[in-house]
């Protein structure tokens, strides 16, 4: 009798499980290691939140506006719990009509209890039904609705953000965490609110049928909390551990697989397989205590649970004895003494879920209040087709406060000329066109377009006016023309292949099978350095911009193939105040002033053959390249 | 998956012992309804305390070694899983390494990491639920129905019905519900392209201004996942409740029958009760095969994915009495060398290569992108097998010497540089690892990277976080070059690694390589042409062969292509 509806009760939530969980499952992406269905079983680590409830009420915002359709849901649930709290009464009912005194059965009662129980069936069942479909819809919408928020949080974040987070940590809050908040929370929540009311009214059918049953089958809980509180306290802790142990890992795997090459070449194969075998080993250790530890929960609890059938058996039968009770009433009593405990024991573990979810949450929260970009000041002004004339004034900048890399630079860039920025590596010469561009803000000092301070522009209509090629030609995957067309979304395609003619790409472009629309893979490696150069070239061009930005961007090609996109690059850079920045100081020769950049500072600057004149830094630098030319 | 049999062979025993103890756990958890009935329908029902208290004496001792076995079950079992993983992880770890570049670039690493990582994770898992309830489910299931049957074969008539109904019902929710499980994963990878595209361009958005392209791009593959999702969600959630109602009319259907059977006086009501707690046994297991199925076909897809690294088996193998090399130190030798990568089709990257640099002799490689000059320089260390010709050093082909001894005398410093968590001291011992502080600071100072170091408030114990993070280009470069030097090593391999360096500093760095590699052979890899002019010998590549060999001045006189990169990189009045 006993597990009667205590089963009836797991299967359901088993049921609706299995599907989210294989969802839930086949989603893992790259990071959720041992993370598996583990969790569900019990022996998922607990990541702990900082500040739970706080989470927990901003998390409330995004559900907040699926209110209507979540409290349907809610309504669905309570009638639910209700529906599983009285089929026990209703099959102890029916024994009942069953028992009356030797074997006969009372027909009539019993057609009417089935009948009943029947409807209570079906209607149980369309309930869940409708309560998982349209669970399926919050659930997602509220998902993507997070996703699309941090995606749209990205626009607003500074460059610094993206170059102080790997990709693969804001990946995984984008993916892993979103979907771990989801999923956990639809199903926790559904438990949460069923449990608490199944617990209610199984206390409640439990006083009325017989409040000294009652007393009877309490005696276990505070046997359930003291197991539950003492082995989740070890585990917690071991958990805890392995998911450290794990984390090391998997950074050492990630480490010496992608440095393998380094690794063979100095031999180093016996150290790094001894260093991995040590924390496996360690893993492992700790692994098998976590979850033997956990394992001792649920058989103890079944033995608990035995206890307090007996007790009730025992008292039941004592009171049946002298006729102070029906068997149908103790039937039914036990299967709510089951219905009473088995959520507490639920309730602890969606805690422990909820945990996890809620640090997921946290996650994405710390991306979503990440400093922004300085909104634009009030009346910004649109800055459209400037002529070009560039000043910095006292410029001084840091990347962290204490540290300037900029310091007290002013230059003037007149409209139409070109810059060409020198100096070794670190000495600020990309920090440069970071402020240009407003990736950053100066710390102090002005920069003004066309005479006016670039903050009062809006940032949109002020990158506008550039157009930037960096080193690292990002090409995105989709076709040629897409990415050319990058640069200028309402391009047609005759100036798509005017600008890829001027480019000098129109060439290779032509060669290939599918010419302008052939598909360039994420990394475009179907193309090579130099191609790929002269493509973002084209979508430089195509942009039109009043000022031009070269960041190194023949740096990663080859000089050949350098010299033909030089031609390009002249092409694009007339007409134009262009910055352009080079190690190699063959490409910038014809710059109109060269401004030597070191600790910071403008230590030089004048055109080329003035710069060999005075002899100095530049003199040096150039020399330098042919010392030993002997020249 | 051959490759599993050596686990199997290993933990047999245990995990036979551990569905030993799961079957004696499933047994007593079969028991508990039957006593539990008797108890109601003898104790409670004719009113005998004693009975009462007897069988619950015998449920609770049910309970009690039914819980023992669990107990020890999940010992064993967590023996044997972690354990498991962790061997499995280690024999992958250690194969991967066995590996050769040729291995390796088959598979990429990041598909190689997944691999250690989570497909092991999946498995693991699985094992590990197999000893837990995958291997329960079935015996519950087969159980509960033998009991049931025991119990009233009248009554085991709707169980007759009721369980092929619920089994149709679950095959054709794995028949719907897996293809949009491989629906939801190619949206979901969809999702992913796009956000990974965005951060690795992120500065092209900006500066383009793109973003509401971006946006749409994306919300184009989040509204394509979140309506397969919810559509996939949606399918699903009839079947749940489907098979909890199907069970439940059959729980209706008993109670009519018991009814009936009751009054006959054939049924006791207990036994009523006993069959309803057996249905939704079967009930519960049936979902919990289910589960184990989808389980299953997660972790085959693993362990095929583990299988294919252990089926790899590096075809670069050394003879079986390797030759030692005493003579000829620092001697290279290409001899006809022709080499294209594996499972490329079209022209080789290296064609018919054949040149020596003598001992202590500085050689530069210079030639454009993609003329072949990594790759000519891989065959050194025996990165990679040469396709035909061969390849010697120390006058001794390096097919012919143990792989490990051959790269003893070689130090090589890759484009890609590649430092470790650690601290600097710990990255530049690695080259060597009993070497002293001096020696440290000396390779440090000949490759331009003490100044900098000492500059750090750490020094030399400055900690690197992951691939060195925390460093600039120029820095990690001129870390990985002391890490050769400090090898000492009979052949020194610069491949092109001093590209992040400015062309003032790698002067220097080339003035005080000279005299720290001095009667060591050297072959610099270069772009930069100054970076090989003063070489005793430069090879030039184009298009995977040598169309010119000789001094610089030599090479000026008589190689085109030579001239080309000259006058590209220096300008025409350097003439």
């Amino acid at each position: 009798m006993t597990q009667i509806y205590e089963q009836k009760n797991d299967n359901k939530k088993k049921g609706a499980n299995i599907p989210e969980g294989v969802m839930s499952g086949i989603t893992v992406g790259p990071g959720r290691n041992g993370r598996g269905p583990g969790g569900r079983m019990g022996m998922g680590p607990v990541v702990k939140p900082k500040d739970f409830k706080g989470t927990l009420r901003r998390l409330w915002r995004y559900f907040e506006n699926e209110k209507k359709l979540l409290s349907l849901i809610f309504t669905f649930i309570i009638i639910d719990s209700a529906l599983a709290l009285a089929v026990p009464y209703l099959i102890g009912r029916s024994i009942d009509a069953m028992s009356i005194k030797n074997n006969l059965v009372d027909f009539g009662a019993l057609k009417i209890i089935i009948g009943v129980l029947l409807t209570a069936y079906i209607i149980d069942g369309i309930i869940i039904f409708f309560q998982g479909w349209l669970m399926a819809g919050v659930s997602q919408h509220i998902v993507a609705n997070l996703r699309s928020t941090l995606f749209s949080k990205f626009q607003k974040l500074s460059v610094s953000f993206f170059d102080t987070h790997t990709h693969g940590d804001i990946m995984s809050r984008l993916t892993n965490d979103i979907d771990n908040v989801s999923t956990t929370i639809s199903q926790s929540i559904t438990q949460l609110v069923s449990g608490v009311i199944t617990i209610l009214g199984a206390l409640i059918m439990m006083l009325i049928l017989s409040p000294i049953l009652t007393l009877a089958s309490v005696i276990t809980i505070p046997m359930v909390f003291g197991l539950t509180k003492t082995i989740s306290k070890k585990t917690r802790i071991l958990f805890k551990e392995q998911q450290m142990q794990l984390g090391k890992l998997n950074g050492q795997i990630e480490e010496t697989i992608s440095g393998i090459e380094v690794i063979k070449s100095f031999n180093r194969e016996e150290k790094v397989i001894e260093q991995f075998n040590e924390v496996n080993l360690k893993l492992c250790e700790v692994g098998i205590k976590a979850q033997i530890c956990s394992g001792f929960l649920m058989p103890i609890m079944n033995v608990i649970n035995n206890i307090g059938f007996i007790a009730v058996a025992a008292v039941g039968g004592t009171l049946a004895v002298r006729s102070l009770i029906t068997v149908g009433v103790i039937a039914s009593f036990i299967s709510y003494s089951r219905q009473f405990t088995r959520p507490l024991n639920d309730l602890a573990n969606i805690f422990n879920t909820l945990q996890s979810a809620v640090a997921g949450a946290e996650r994405v929260f710390e991306v979503l209040d990440e400093k922004e970009e300085k909104a634009d000041i009030k009346n910004a002004k649109i800055i459209d087709k400037p002529r070009g004339h560039v000043v910095f004034e006292n410029v001084t900048f840091g990347y962290r406060e204490d540290v300037n890399i900029l310091n007290n630079i002013s230059f003037e860039a007149k409209e139409g000329s070109t810059i060409a920025l020198v100096g070794p590596t670190g000495a600020g010469k990309t920090t440069i066109v970071n402020l240009l561009a407003r990736f950053y803000d100066v710390s102090s000092g002005h920069i003004l377009i066309d005479g006016k301070d670039i903050r009062e522009y809006t940032r949109d209509s002020l990158r506008k006016c550039f157009g930037i090629v960096l080193q690292d030609t990002y090409l995105f995957s989709g076709t040629i023309k897409e990415n050319i067309k990058y640069g200028r979304l309402d391009a047609s395609d005759e100036e798509v292949e005017k600008a890829a003619v001027m480019a000098n790409a129109d060439v290779f472009i032509k060669r290939l099978k599918k010419g302008y629309d052939t598909h360039i893979t994420e990394s475009g490696s179907n193309l090579s350095q130099g191609q790929r150069q002269l493509l973002a070239i084209a979508r430089a061009i195509l942009a039109n911009p009043s000022i031009l930005i070269l960041d190194e961007a023949t740096s990663s090609v080859d000089t050949r193939t350098e010299l033909h996109i030089q031609e390009a690059m002249l092409k694009l850079m007339k007409g134009r105040t262009s910055f352009i920045i080079a190690h190699r100081l063959s490409t910038i020769r014809d710059a109109d002033i060269i401004m030597v950049i070191d600790d910071g500072g403008i230590v030089e600057r004048g055109s080329h053959d003035l710069l060999i004149k005075n002899k100095g830094k530049y003199y040096n630098m150039y020399f330098n390249q042919f010392k030993n030319l002997g020249v | 998956m051959q490759f599993l049999k050596i686990y199997v062979k290993r933990y047999w025993k245990l995990f036979c012992a551990a569905v030993m103890c799961l079957t004696l756990e499933a047994f007593c958890d079969l028991m508990q309804p039957t006593i539990m009935s008797k108890i109601v329908d003898v104790g409670v029902a004719e009113k005998q305390m004693g009975y009462v208290i007897k069988m619950g004496g015998l449920m609770l001792m049910v309970a009690a070694i039914g819980a023992a076995a669990a107990v020890s079950r999940n010992i064993i079992a967590s023996n044997v899983s972690q354990r498991f993983g962790a061997e499995l992880r280690a024999d992958i770890f250690t194969k991967i390494h066995s590996f050769s570049f040729d291995n390796i670039d088959k598979f990429e690493t990041a598909s190689l990491i997944t691999r250690l990582t989570n497909d092991v994770t999946q498995v693991q898992n699985f094992v590990n639920g197999l000893m837990r309830i995958f291997v329960k489910a079935p015996l519950l299931c087969l159980g509960s129905l033998v009991m049931a049957a025991r119990l009233n074969l009248h009554m085991a008539l709707v169980l007759l019905a009721v369980v092929p109904i619920v089994a149709i019902i679950l095959f054709v929710n794995m028949k719907i519900g897996f293809p949009y499980f491989t629906k939801i994963q190619k949206a979901l990878d969809g999702v992913n392209g796009v956000i990974r595209e965005y951060l690795s361009g992120v500065r092209v958005v900006k500066a383009f201004n793109r973003f509401d392209y971006e946006e749409t791009r994306f919300k184009r593959a989040n509204d394509e996942l979140t309506g397969l999702s919810v559509t996939a969600m949606r399918v699903m959630a009839i079947f749940s409740p489907s098979i909890t109602l199907t069970v439940n009319f059959g729980i209706v259907a008993i109670l009519w029958l018991g009814g009936l059977g009751v009054n006959k006086g054939s049924i006791h009501v207990g036994q009523i009760i006993a069959f309803i707690n057996y249905m939704t046994q079967i009930l519960f297991s049936l979902m919990m095969i289910s589960f184990v199925f989808t389980m299953f076909v997660r972790a085959k897809a693993s362990a095929e994915r583990i299988g294919e690294v252990f089926q790899e088996e590096n075809g670069m193998k050394t003879k079986e009495n390797p030759k030692e090399m005493f003579d000829l130190k620092g001697r290279v030798d290409f001899h006809n060398v022709c080499f294209s990568y594996s499972g490329t089709i079209g022209e080789p990257v290296i064609k018919n290569i054949t040149f020596t640099c003598k001992p202590g002799e500085t050689v530069g490689i210079i030639g454009s992108t993609g003329s072949g000059k990594s790759s000519l320089v891989n065959l050194i260390p025996r990165f990679y097998d040469a396709t035909t010709g061969s390849v010697k050093v120390n006058g001794v082909d390096v097919k012919d010497i143990d792989s490990k001894k051959l790269r003893e005398k070689i130090a090589m410093v890759s484009q890609k540089t590649v430092l470790f968590t650690g601290s600097i001291i710990d990255n530049i011992k690695w080259g060597k690892e009993e070497a002293s502080f001096q020696e440290v600071e000396r390779a440090a100072e000949a490759s331009g990277a003490h100044k900098f170091i000492e500059a750090f408030p750490e020094g030399y114990d400055t900690k690197l976080g992951q691939g060195g993070v925390n460093l600039s280009g120029g820095q990690k470069q001129r870390i990985s070059i002391a890490r050769a030097l400090i090898k000492k090593p009979e052949v020194l391999i610069l491949d092109d690694c001093t590209s992040a360096v400015d062309v003032a500093t790698e002067g220097k760095i080339r003035e005080a390589l000279k005299e720290y590699s001095c009667g060591i052979t050297c072959l610099v890899v270069a772009q930069r042409i100054t970076s090989v002019m003063d070489a005793d010998k430069i090879v030039v590549l184009d298009n995977g062969e040598i169309v010119g060999i000789g001094k610089h001045d030599e090479l000026m006189d008589n190689c085109e292509v030579y001239q080309d990169i000259f006058h590209s990189q220096l300008g025409k009045e350097m003439m």
